[in-house]
């Protein structure tokens, strides 16, 4: 299993954390919250969007049909979609099925600890209309988020 | 880590699954330390607005606003569960759950209005009012545990729930019980990215 790229989206549709690997062989190698890939995080918000609600107009009950993986043919999408609207994103290859737990552990024990409980830092980032709806550009820069996400994802980078 | 499958059911599979994150993966504090700091809170505000009432439930209302849309993500991650499809289901979640883990308690549920839009939560006990006796000036006026209103408005709005939340009665003020009304205005829309629609 190696992974690509991992995104957080927030509720405003807005990409509040990238991060891409390009060296397999150099696991610290790659960008942080780069503003190159602005179109590909809306690329990828859009395939998710679109999947999304494809998935639950096709759901038989009401109750959610929520999208897990998408295979491609070069890589495999992971998301995993809070309640509260936001979207964790992984992008690997074929070698392993999941990553739901993975992402669920980014989510307790990374993002709640040191992005909600972090009383200073705002709970939301879009701090008004302009930077709703997908316009907004602020990232999340958190220094101790990414180092223990740095830490969580290095080992799977390059397996 | 809690699979969104075992939360998957029915209200009795709630109710297991809020006692086994309360026994078992949540860190336990001393109540009474907890009581003691919502009480200092309390009669800090009392003295910063001086004695008027009104004010200090606006405060506390606020206060709790402020906890509540970041302790809705913390709750979220604790159960992994999804978005409700009716308000009975989010009743149940509030009470067997959500109060469950964070206060080690269950309000009962009851006087749901016609349309299935409002509720109450009864508070048999309330660990936030344990050794309280209210003054007869604040008897009057002061909601003296305003804050959970606040919290359960701000975290139904992050899940795209618009209520209202406020006290009906409360036993510190001589009431027999202690009753809090919840009644969704609106269920909010979620954003789609610009140019979508």
């Amino acid at each position: 299993m190696a992974i690509y790229s991992f995104w957080i989206f927030d509720k405003h549709c807005n990409c509040i954390f990238n991060r891409e690997w390009t060296l397999v062989a150099n696991s610290s190698s790659g960008t942080i919250n780069s503003k190159q890939n602005e179109e590909t995080a809306k690329l990828l918000y859009g395939m998710i969007f679109s999947l999304r609600s494809i998935a639950l107009k096709l759901s038989k009950d009401s109750t959610g049909n929520d999208i897990r993986s998408i295979s491609t043919g070069k890589y495999r999408i992971h998301t995993y979609c809070t309640a509260s609207g936001l979207w964790f994103v992984l992008t690997t290859d074929f070698k392993q099925q999941s990553y739901s737990q993975v992402l669920q552990y980014i989510y307790s024990h990374i993002y709640v600890k040191y992005i909600t409980h972090n009383l200073l830092s705002a709970f939301d980032l879009a701090e008004d209309e302009s930077e709703t709806r997908g316009q907004g550009t602020k990232k999340i820069a958190n220094r101790n988020f990414i180092t223990a996400l740095e830490s969580f994802l290095t080992p799977m980078v390059a397996q | 880590m809690s699979s969104s499958s075992s939360l998957g059911g029915h209200s009795k599979s709630l109710r297991l699954a809020g006692e086994d994150i309360w026994k078992n993966k949540t860190e336990k504090v001393n109540g009474e330390l907890f009581t003691l700091m919502y009480g200092s809170i309390v009669s800090q505000l009392c003295r910063d607005y001086q004695r008027c009432f009104p004010k200090v439930n606006d405060q506390l209302y606020t206060m709790g606003y402020n906890i509540g849309v970041r302790l809705i993500e913390d709750f979220l991650a604790r159960t992994a569960l999804p978005r409700c499809e009716n308000m009975i289901r989010t009743s149940e979640v509030i009470s067997k759950c959500a109060f469950k883990i964070f206060l080690n308690i269950t309000p009962q549920v009851s006087n749901w209005s016609t349309d299935k839009n409002a509720f109450s939560l009864v508070l048999v006990e309330n660990p936030l009012s344990d050794f309280v006796e209210l003054p007869m000036d604040a008897m009057k006026q002061l909601w003296y545990s305003n804050v959970l209103c606040g919290v359960l408005k701000g975290a139904l709005e992050m899940v795209q729930l618009d209520c209202d939340v406020w006290f009906i009665s409360d036993v510190l003020k001589g009431d027999p019980q202690t009753e809090i009304r919840v009644k969704l205005n609106r269920v909010l829309k979620d954003e789609i990215p610009i140019g979508e629609d």
